[in-house]
């Protein structure tokens, strides 16, 4: 058995290849330096064993290079190295207090869900670099993300690695089909999860909650979309919903009076998405009236009819 | 942060963030390794030990020289011995994805419009600081800052409340949290009325005063329940077929069990304190949420969607 942990076999494996010469080091070199590769009972265990770990320093950030000197030479021969400026950080890098606060909020938001780890210790890293004051006036404040969309986990990992997906969508009227697109980015827009990809030419937005199949990985990557691209089309999708505009009136002194600001009892709302925003006036009943837009009104009716159908 | 036990894997990123840490600024003690990273001592321990067993076994050299006479006094020291390592590597992508949704959330919180703070670390983290869709909340904002006021200076707050079922009541509340979920804002706090750490949602908050009296005594020594569903003492099982794109109804309420496919639709119960209140969270989905059991329940969204398309019809 391997006579370290794995957090100290994985320590040792790092120094190694950190102090390796430029042409790497082979896999007999690695076995022979390392502790915790000392006495593993078979050579496949060991195989095993060292491609947890490269998988576990890839988790982390940290790329191992494959380097091979010869097209020929078989996978035996081939040698190991740490891939340059992994370990180098960005001079200008420097967090105040106050950002620190703010990144540890960020952090806590995932409260333990699945990213909540990857947060703490990205958060970790930052500190490791001498930023060490956090500013926790903020502590009292106690944002949680939710993220339970299976969708969610599958899409990020595919931005990080830009693979191309595939998955089913189905549009409010019903439709369905199968998309297959380049994951760009995760917003979260007035409560909703949105994916921004390209599918074809095209950079689109797409509800997280309308995907109603696996988020599958086609095993093809896509190049990088340049951040102006990128930028446009958030820009876009902001605008369009500046652009689009709900009126409705409130019964006095109703819940949906106070909900919508207290104020008036006539309202004027920006929204993205009319099935999202005809679900929000839906929960009020007969205390708020659509004025405009027609089709807006028009949903909110056909999907009392659906309620009354479905609950016959 | 409550500190966290860690994997073979998070100790090993501990291990280098700890070589990171010591060699920028110094010794620093086990205690204040943990208050830093927010680990317990005994990962920090183990970090360590990591460390000083690090070598490389055919060049025979010691990648770190560990003071054990320091450590046994409770301080981290080491100098580098062969090695070249200076610290972790860069954030990884799943690190800066995280931290980059969870500042798109906080982005997206009234409190922090126009946070110069927030727009610069999302700039760092990739995001960028894309521009916000407007929105008509100044009465929340006003509440958040009244609430947040009353945080910070330990005093309580005086409201009047609709419950779901539009019942109104006023009452004294020592403020303890202010919680931001899915797109609610809620009051965590000590309410005077029902000798409770109670859950007020902010826009069923019709008024709000802050007032001079400081926070009680047990408010000061409550705990603030992780969920802020309440607990009833007549709770209704309801059973719910959900289609995919509603299923974030099962993560607004307590629920039984995780709900199981069923075809292409989701089916779990979820628990409700009254009845009456459940129609509303239905009809949002207009028929993408059906209630299979208890007729009583079903009955009651039918009633209330019937209710709601008559008055819409006039």
């Amino acid at each position: 058995m391997a006579s370290q942990s794995p957090a100290e076999r994985l320590f040792t494996l790092t120094c190694c290849l950190l102090a390796a010469p430029v042409v790497g080091l082979s896999k007999q070199d690695i076995f022979a330096s390392v502790m915790g590769y000392q006495g593993v009972e078979s050579t496949d265990a060991l195989e095993k064993l060292f491609d947890r770990d490269k998988k576990a320093l890839r988790s982390l950030g940290v790329q191992l290079e494959v380097v091979s000197f010869d097209a020929f030479e078989d996978a035996e021969n081939q040698r190991y190295r740490l891939a340059k400026g992994d370990f180098t950080w960005p001079k200008e890098l420097q967090l105040t207090p106050a950002q620190l606060g703010i990144l540890e909020l960020a952090g806590r938001a995932w409260n333990n869900q699945q990213f909540a780890q990857s947060a703490r210790s990205g958060i970790g890293r930052l500190k490791s670099r001498g930023m060490v004051e956090v500013d926790r006036q903020l502590s009292f404040i106690a944002p949680r993300i939710l993220a339970r969309h299976a969708a969610i986990e599958p899409l990020t990992t595919a931005i990080e690695n830009q693979e191309m997906v595939i998955f089913e969508y189905r549009k409010p009227d019903g439709s369905r089909r199968l998309r297959e697109l380049a994951p760009l980015k995760l917003r979260l827009i007035q409560g909703e999860w949105v994916l921004l990809a390209k599918e074809a030419s095209e950079i689109k937005n797409f509800l997280v909650r309308r995907i109603i199949s696996k988020v599958k990985n086609t095993g093809a990557g896509f190049a990088a979309v340049a951040k102006e691209e990128i930028d446009a089309a958030e820009a876009d999708l902001i605008d369009f919903t500046n652009s689009q505009v709900a009126r409705l009136t409130t019964a006095a002194d109703s819940e949906a009076f106070w909900h919508f600001g207290g104020e008036s009892t006539e309202v004027e709302l920006n929204y993205m998405d009319e099935a999202l925003l005809a679900e929000d006036l839906l929960e009020f009943g007969s205390e708020v009236t659509v004025i405009s837009p027609a089709s807006l009104a028009k949903r909110i009716e056909q999907a009392l009819e659906q309620v009354v159908i479905s609950h016959a | 942060m409550p500190k966290q036990e860690l994997d073979g894997v998070a100790q090993f990123d501990l291990a280098l963030q700890i070589v990171g840490l010591i060699l920028a600024e110094g010794d620093k003690t086990v205690a204040e390794l943990s208050e830093i990273f927010e680990v317990s001592e005994k990962a920090i321990l183990r970090a360590v030990n990591a460390i000083a067993q690090s070598e490389d076994l055919t060049r025979c050299e010691t990648h770190f020289y560990l003071n054990d006479d320091a450590l046994a006094d409770g301080y981290v020291s080491f100098s580098s011995g062969s090695s070249t390592l200076a610290g972790p590597p860069k954030l990884s992508n799943r690190q800066s994805s995280a931290l980059a949704i969870g500042l798109e959330y906080l982005a997206a919180m009234p409190q922090f419009a126009g946070n110069t703070d927030i727009a610069a670390l999302r700039e760092l983290f990739t995001t960028g600081d894309a521009p916000a869709v407007k929105l008509p909340e100044s009465r929340l904002v006003r509440q958040i800052q009244a609430i947040q006021e009353a945080l910070e200076t330990e005093t309580a707050l005086e409201c009047e409340y609709q419950n779901q079922l539009g019942e109104r009541s006023s009452r004294v509340v020592d403020p303890l949290r202010l919680d931001f979920l899915g797109r609610h804002h809620y009051l965590r706090g000590y309410c005077h009325l029902t000798a409770q750490v109670r859950s007020f949602r902010l826009d069923r908050i019709l008024k709000l005063e802050r007032l001079q009296q400081p926070i009680s005594e047990v408010a000061r020594n409550s705990a603030v329940p992780e969920e802020v569903f309440g607990q009833s003492d007549q709770e209704h099982l309801v059973q719910l077929e959900v289609q995919p794109e509603a299923a974030e109804i099962f993560w607004n309420f307590p629920t039984v069990n995780e709900p199981k496919l069923s075809g292409d639709k989701l089916v779990g119960e979820i628990r409700i304190g009254q009845l009456e209140s459940l129609p509303r969270h239905i009809v949002r989905y207009g028929g993408m949420v059906k209630v299979l059991a208890p007729a009583e329940a079903k009955e009651l969204v039918r009633a209330f969607a019937i209710k709601t398309r008559e008055a819409k019809v006039g």
